[in-house]
């Protein structure tokens, strides 16, 4: 009987063995096809760039991108910048756009969502502004407000404000009947159910909305930046492409596709922790 | 049909299952052996999270088990089997099909003839009593009537052995109480061998002609009742309280 | 006649009434407030006024731009939106149902395609434009760039995320993988697949104007910068007008389009 339990239990950690190797050999597997994935890809671009089926006019080697990033760190020409100045002037206005953005856009949408007088009132408003794509505010700001940062910002400012809006009002929209019915019965005035209430149940929404708010920020920057600017990637680009600089435009796409890998990353790892206590 | 000339139907050998759960090897079903007789209601009995319904699954091929064999009418088969129809315990209507669409569905896969499917499945959803329903979809309809899709899109497809995976356990009392009398008449109308899995004690007494009682986890078999009470049984009748409160005594309380 | 009505109510009736008509008014008074808004705005400087804009539309109409009407540059951004949308919506949603559905392939395109999308769809205008110079293809390249994200996420989550369920029905009516994947996995995605195609449509309308404003010689973003350029205030806002009411009906076509399509999805409280 002893024995009979003992090669039972042997049975069983090879069976945990067996599992825990094919979960493994699955992972590493998954690594190399992504890996593979990106790998084929540069090498295609090598290819096509190496052996002259692209005319050079028309691409730029993967490694001379690389070299052009080096160099870029310190040499300001052909657009006036070094790429650090560059980053840091499409930072700052992207961030103050999207700033404002959540600043107005979050507030606005929570209490639209919880008073229905405020809602009928600027619900009609938001609606004639809202299908207006970001972009073509870009004439009217330049009128107003030149190419300075603020008219960047504020185009920047009308795409990263609906969704901040759009889904702080749904999410207070959706706060459980029966606990506003608690609060009811404790005797808590409206606008504390509001505060208490409302609000904490309208996190989660409100923060998949900064988070679509965040990416449009970032894409509509590159529009205001070769619409309506003297610095920045998306005015790099545009000067790369006006100067046939075929490395200095593939450089722009890459720079600014890693920053925004970087700010979604950022923004996830900040919603885990904020809103730790929704996983179990 | 006399009870003494029973044929097996469906035999399980030595079947048991376990899971590897955070590197610990948990038993879900231990040892288990049933033979099912041809067109009986066999009713199994147990706790909740007992491994009833993986039970269930390992007869429908929807898993495998670690050990033990199944053998239909004596031959021993593997995985799914096309003899073998499931009621689903969760609703699982194809919520993009319409009544029509979901009992036509298994009949469809097999590759029937349009004209064909269509009359199979609209003598099943005669059967169970949806006739004018054809067209809804499974959201326009109440759930003891989503519960009569599922029965009508099992029947569709032929199958000799019917699984049932506490089929009206989600539905309130008083359509529980009308779905057992209705699946009930539909067996009788159109005779299948049934396993239909339950926790509720005197739905199982209701409507099994066997009640086999499972253990708590892992499942065993612990006991096998025969009710030879003639259907449709009353509820109050002191015969069917006295197996009520038998089996009642004898089962495992789950946490 | 109200007092009529009213008379009959209890006083917690009576102020539920006077409630309900005060939020019928509000809408019709903060439009009104915003048309006042701009009018006075327009008084004492070179901005046009709401007429100004309307006599800007009629204008159009009798002295064409580059020989088409406002009907005529719309068409031709629509032409463009939907040339690159009937690409996406097939090659974009096959490929979501390939990485959705088989797990090596979405392994090997993931990180890919996840670096291709965080490049900001009008940062690659540029890139196009050297490549393709100004004419319909690279900008319904730039439209497809910029929208096709959209569908092959959404497709891509929807296959994924197939309830297992409705899988097991596939199992126990012995359907083989193909049926799986064609019967039970795309059809249960299709409201999934649906968000992408309403995404992507107004993704597209938003990428068709931004490449237009860089370069074109027709369509609604064509006019704005023309306007800017001649300093044409009133063609400015009446395109801008203009995008926004098309914008607005292709969000409404769409959403009829998708209850006539799964008209299953139109009400389901589970």
């Amino acid at each position: 009987m002893a024995q009979n339990t003992k090669t039972r239990s042997n049975q069983n950690n090879e069976r945990i063995a067996l599992i825990q190797k094919q979960r493994k050999r699955t992972q590493v597997q998954n690594t190399m096809l992504a890996a593979s994935g990106i790998l084929g890809f540069i090498l295609i671009w090598q290819i096509a760039a190496v052996s002259g089926l692209v005319n050079s006019r028309y691409i730029a080697k993967p490694l001379e991108i690389v070299n052009l990033f080096i160099v870029k760190l310190t040499d300001p020409n052909p657009d006036g910048a070094v790429l650090g100045v560059n980053v840091m002037s499409s930072l700052a206005v992207s961030l103050s756009g999207f700033g404002l953005a959540v600043l107005i856009g979050v507030p606005l949408g929570l209490f639209m969502g919880w008073y229905r007088g405020f809602d009928s009132f600027m619900r009609p408003i938001f609606e004639i502004i809202r299908p207006i794509p970001p972009v073509s505010w870009i004439p009217l700001t330049i009128v107003w407000l030149g190419i300075g940062l603020k008219a960047k910002a504020i185009i920047v400012f009308f795409a990263a404000f609906v969704p901040c809006l759009i889904n702080s009002y749904t999410g207070i929209k959706q706060t459980s009947e029966v606990l506003i019915n608690v609060a009811k019965t404790c005797g808590a005035s409206n606008f504390t159910i509001f505060r208490k209430v409302g609000i904490p149940s309208a996190m989660t929404l409100t923060f998949a909305g900064i988070k679509v708010a965040i990416g449009n920020a970032w894409a509509t920057l590159v529009a205001a930046e070769m619409l309506a600017a003297s610095s920045g990637l998306g005015y790099m680009i545009l000067m790369g492409r006006q100067f046939g600089r075929v490395d200095l435009v593939i450089l722009g796409i890459v720079v600014i596709g890693a920053i925004g890998l970087v700010i979604s990353k950022l923004i996830d790892m900040l919603e885990n922790k904020v809103l730790g206590w929704k996983k179990l | 049909m006399p009870m003494d000339k029973k044929k097996v139907k469906l035999r399980l050998e030595n079947i048991s299952q376990s899971y590897v759960v955070n590197n610990e090897v948990r038993d879900a079903v231990s040892n288990v052996s049933i033979d099912v007789y041809d067109n009986e209601f066999l009713v199994i009995l147990g706790p909740g999270h007992c491994g009833k319904s993986v039970l269930l699954n390992i007869i429908g091929g929807l898993e495998k088990p670690v050990e033990g064999n199944k053998y239909i009418d004596g031959v021993k088969f593997t995985g799914s089997d096309k003899r073998i129809g499931m009621v689903f315990q969760r609703l699982a209507l194809m919520p993009w099909k319409t009544v029509m669409g979901n009992v036509e569905f298994g009949p469809r896969l097999a590759g029937v003839d349009k004209a064909t499917r269509r009359k199979i499945a609209q003598k099943y959803i005669d059967l169970v009593g949806l006739k004018g329903f054809e067209k809804a979809y499974p959201h326009q309809l109440s759930g003891g009537m989503k519960q009569r899709v599922g029965i009508a899109r099992a029947y569709a497809n032929s199958p000799e052995i019917l699984l049932m995976d506490e089929p009206f356990g989600q539905l309130d009392a008083q359509t529980r109480i009308v779905m057992e009398e209705e699946i009930q008449r539909i067996w009788q109308q159109e005779k299948r061998t049934i396993i239909f899995v339950t926790n509720n004690i005197e739905e199982a007494v209701y409507l099994g002609d066997r009640i086999i009682l499972l253990s708590k986890c892992p499942a065993r078999v612990k006991q096998i009742y025969e009710i030879n009470l003639p259907r449709p049984r009353n509820t109050m009748d002191p015969e069917f309280l006295r197996i009520r409160r038998e089996v009642s005594e004898n089962t495992d309380l789950a946490l | 006649m109200s007092r009529v009505k009213t008379a009959a109510m209890s006083s917690s009736e009576r102020k539920a009434y006077y409630l309900n008509r005060l939020y019928m008014i509000l809408p019709v008074i903060s439009v009104l407030l915003l048309l006042l808004l701009w009018t006075t705005a327009s008084l004492n400087s070179d901005f046009p006024s709401p007429v100004e804009t309307w006599n800007r539309l009629i204008e159009l109409f009798e002295r064409p731009i580059k020989n088409k009407t406002i009907i005529g540059h719309t068409l031709a951004s629509l032409t463009r939106v939907f040339l690159a949308l009937a690409f996406n919506w097939t090659f974009g949603i096959a490929f979501g149902i390939l990485i959705g559905w088989n797990k090596k392939c979405r392994a090997l395109f993931t990180p890919l395609f996840n670096a291709f999308r965080a490049v900001p769809p009008l940062a690659w205008i540029p890139l196009i434009t050297m490549w393709f110079g100004i004419g319909e293809f690279p900008k319904a390249l730039t439209v497809i760039i910029g929208s096709i994200a959209a569908v092959v996420v959404n497709t891509q989550a929807g296959l994924s995320n197939v309830q297992q369920i409705y899988l097991d029905v596939g199992t126990m009516f012995n359907a083989n993988v193909r049926q799986k994947l064609f019967q039970i996995a795309i059809p249960s995605a299709l409201d999934a697949i649906f968000a992408g195609v309403r995404t992507s449509t107004s993704a597209a309308w938003m990428v068709v104007l931004a490449a237009e404003m860089l370069g074109a010689k027709s369509g609604v973003g064509f006019l704005i910068t023309r306007g800017m350029d001649s300093m044409d205030m009133p063609l400015v806002l009446m395109s801008m007008a203009v995008i926004g009411i098309v914008g607005a009906m292709l969000a409404v076509v769409t959403q009829f389009a998708e209850r006539l399509i799964c008209p299953w999805t139109r009400k389901r409280s589970n």
